[in-house]
């Protein structure tokens, strides 16, 4: 990724602009999406996360692929998984270091993301 | 911007990359498709080749039999739509999930609010109220963190599920921390928390056992209901029948004999749990005791 790009989420009645490697995932509220940073700051958006998700897409590019869309209700960081259970449902995006956040997302996508991990680990 | 299909929560999709990574099975079955349509049509062509004289030729115009099937993503609400114009009222539906028999309450043409205190029954704006956030036994204080018109009345997490009411929009959610509740007292809105039943489609566990009756406001689809069961239940199979159900978020109402009732098209009010539990026997109502309000737009 650029040094220096930083991803820039406008509503209309706010804005909040964040290097994408300091954001650890992003969960949808309904009508609101909440961004979880790397310093624990939690940050609500007052659009959808579709609408957040478009975003990315569209000022990263490829870039974007860091990020990596788990159903209907997560964007997450995939620079920050740091364990997976599928039996559990249960995803930890950690640093190893200053934080760690478990998160809840359905069997299938779990599987999915560790078959899509595993194969970037050897490299297919 | 580019338009992105909508996701399903058994699918995961790299952000500015690829199409979303479906189910491995699809491919299978999509595979099973393809060959059973080339199967289909080397038999019609095979019936053709025959000369078919002795067939009779069915006439264009034949009645065929077709079955519509709606796409996963289709929204299908549950409830009527209706005119928009039209009082509000709250849609009765009685229906039955893996043997757990329920009642639907879906409000229309209403909006949600909380309420602290003994409700007016004769109040006819109201078209739907139910007990809300529990109470504790031991001093009569609201379980949980609790914002009523902006104004914060509770504090602390004991259940982690919560429903905020910002402007004409219900949430309901599980998280540890919901920036909702800021956003409640910010704007004059609504917040109460209360056991998570379903979470993104998922069924949560609670501890507390023993069968009731249950009862639970939830987000289908982005339609929000309100759900009783007409039995004694467990959470666990009250959570099941909700999944099934196919409620994304879920969370628990207080149940058994606490007092609501719902007014439906025709004006009928329909009252459940007891209204005496309050007013007879060793029980003294709390002065916290709290409601969700569905009032005429």
């Amino acid at each position: 990724m650029a040094v220096g790009r930083f991803l820039t989420i406008t509503t209309s009645v706010d804005l909040v602009r964040i290097a994408p490697d300091r954001i650890v995932y992003i969960s949808s509220d309904g009508n609101y999406s909440t961004i979880v940073q790397a310093d624990g700051e939690m940050r609500m958006l007052s659009c959808q996360l579709g609408q957040v998700e478009r975003t990315i897409a569209a000022q990263l590019g490829t870039d974007g692929n860091l990020f990596i869309r788990i159903g209907k209700s997560l964007i997450i960081n995939r620079n920050y998984v740091y364990y997976i259970n599928i039996p559990k449902q249960k995803l930890t995006l950690s640093d190893a270091a200053t934080f760690s956040h478990t998160v809840v997302a359905s069997k299938e996508a779990l599987k999915q993301l560790k078959e899509l991990l595993e194969k970037e680990a050897n490299g297919l | 911007m580019k338009e992105l299909r909508e996701l399903r929560d058994d699918e995961i999709r790299i952000v500015g990359g690829d199409r979303p990574r479906r189910n491995k099975r699809r491919p299978i079955l999509w595979i099973a498709s393809a060959v059973a349509a080339v199967a289909i049509a080397i038999a019609v062509l095979i019936l053709v080749a025959r000369g078919g004289q002795d067939t009779p030729t069915q006439p264009q115009h034949a009645p065929q039999t077709s079955i519509a099937i709606a796409p996963a993503d289709t929204v299908q609400h549950l409830g009527r739509e209706t005119d928009a114009r039209a009082a509000g009222f709250t849609e009765l539906i009685d229906t039955a999930i893996n043997d757990v028999p329920l009642c639907l309450y879906i409000p229309h043409n209403a909006s949600m609010t909380l309420h602290v205190g003994r409700l007016d029954k004769t109040d006819s704006t109201i078209v739907f109220a139910a007990q809300a956030a529990d109470i504790r036994a031991d001093n009569g204080g609201i379980v949980g963190a609790f914002v009523l018109a902006g104004e914060p009345l509770s504090w602390g997490l004991s259940k982690k599920g919560y429903c905020a009411v910002i402007g004409d929009t219900v949430t309901i959610g599980m998280a540890d921390n919901s920036p909702l509740f800021e956003r409640a007292t910010e704007t004059g809105g609504y917040f109460f928390r209360q056991y998570p039943l379903v979470s993104n489609g998922q069924l949560v566990e609670n501890n507390p056992k023993g069968k009731s009756i249950r009862r639970a406001i939830c987000d289908r689809q982005g339609e929000i209901m309100m759900v009783g069961t007409l039995d004694t239940e467990s959470f666990h199979d009250f959570s099941q029948a909700l999944v099934d159900l196919g409620v994304d978020q879920a969370i628990y109402l207080v149940g058994a004999s606490s007092f609501g009732w719902a007014v439906d098209g025709s004006g009928m009010r329909h009252e459940f749990g007891n209204e005496n539990t309050y007013t007879s026997g060793r029980h003294k109502m709390s002065d916290n005791i709290s409601y969700i309000v569905w009032r005429r737009k």
